[in-house]
């Protein structure tokens, strides 16, 4: 796929169940044109700050080793994770 | 209050009546600091030597992103560098967690009573050197275990130290960080932070309520994160006593 910048990248996100060692289980692979980028978990525990919300559970490439903070919503992460996918 | 200091550089080397005499003249000047103040900030040209006498500080650096990274966990009896006046300008800023008990020691209080008592200028050269070995060893926790280790490393090592200076009743001991801080000192997430501790009270190591951590089972936690105390280089206490045991060699020292 082309890397261009006026070229908006596809972001697919697959259900995925992920064994975070604590209730956080549901998850989404993000696959951005065709390559997986990073898991998202959601935060189901109830002793966390803010249950519900999404949170990069892992990042590859350029996501490697970025903190992001937790997300509300699913698009609120798909919108972030696009902003760091086009820094070079 | 003062005992603190006392207490801690007497874990290092014995001091005279005279010496505690001194040490006392030395924090005449306590102020109280509120939680989350900054102390001393990146920049600023350090005139007096900082000590925490009561509560939590810790030294700090902040990236252009705003991301923050604690460096060091600063307790009562912890000198903020005790001969950063030689420095320009500091390189990182220090900040309380709590809210603190200080004093402001001027540089010449310093040099006056290192010059007067080689005991107490050894045992500041005990802490600089131990403020090192700490460096190290959170170094080496923060790039070479996995976080339920690296933390339960960081609650063994709070507890000796607090032990050292008389802050921890029946292993319990006052601990003020928000999880936020301690993923910003353990490198970490929040939410893996909150995932660890988690983990720890299921495993039944730990109990966390009301800013107060308790140690359930100090040999366990210990063994779980294979917590070694030598870089803490603490002698006059019940760690020191044990160190001079697993090292027989060494007992007759000090």
């Amino acid at each position: 796929m082309s890397e261009q910048g006026n070229v908006e990248t596809l972001i697919v996100l697959q259900p995925i169940a992920v064994d975070t060692a604590s209730p956080d289980r549901e998850g989404r692979l993000v696959i951005a044109n065709g390559l997986l980028v990073a898991v998202l978990v959601r935060l189901d525990g109830p002793e966390h700050d803010n249950p519900g919300s999404w949170f990069m559970e892992a990042g590859f490439g350029r996501l490697q080793g970025q903190r992001a903070p937790a997300f509300p919503a699913l698009e609120d992460a798909t919108r972030w994770l696009r902003r760091h996918l086009k820094r070079t | 209050m003062q005992q603190a200091l006392t207490r801690k550089l007497e874990s290092f080397e014995p001091l005279s009546d005279q010496a505690r005499w001194a040490l006392n003249g030395l924090t005449l000047k306590v102020r109280q600091v509120g939680a989350r103040q900054d102390l001393i900030q990146e920049g600023d040209k350090p005139d007096n030597v900082l000590l925490i006498l009561d509560g939590f500080a810790c030294r700090y650096k902040v990236l252009p992103d705003g991301q923050r990274q604690i460096m060091a966990l600063l307790v009562p009896g912890d000198f903020c560098d005790l001969n950063v006046f030689i420095l320009d300008e500091m390189d990182h800023s220090i900040g309380t967690i709590s809210t603190c008990q200080v004093v402001d020691i001027p540089r010449q209080a310093i040099d006056e009573i290192t010059v007067h008592h080689p005991s107490i200028a050894r045992a500041f050269w005990w802490c600089s050197l131990v403020d090192g070995a700490v460096l190290r060893e959170w170094l080496v926790n923060v790039g070479g275990r996995p976080p339920v280790q690296r933390i339960a490393h960081l609650l063994c090592e709070l507890l000796m130290r607090l032990e050292a200076v008389g802050r921890v009743t029946d292993n319990s001991y006052a601990f003020p960080l928000t999880q936020t801080e301690i993923a910003d000192t353990m490198g970490l997430s929040d939410v893996h932070v909150n995932r660890t501790l988690r983990e720890l009270r299921a495993l039944g190591l730990i109990h966390l309520k009301y800013r107060v951590l308790t140690i359930l089972d100090v040999e366990r936690l210990k063994a779980f994160c294979l917590f070694t105390p030598n870089y803490l280089h603490l002698r006059n206490t019940r760690w020191g006593e044990r160190r001079a045991l697993s090292w027989p060699g060494r007992a007759q020292e000090g």
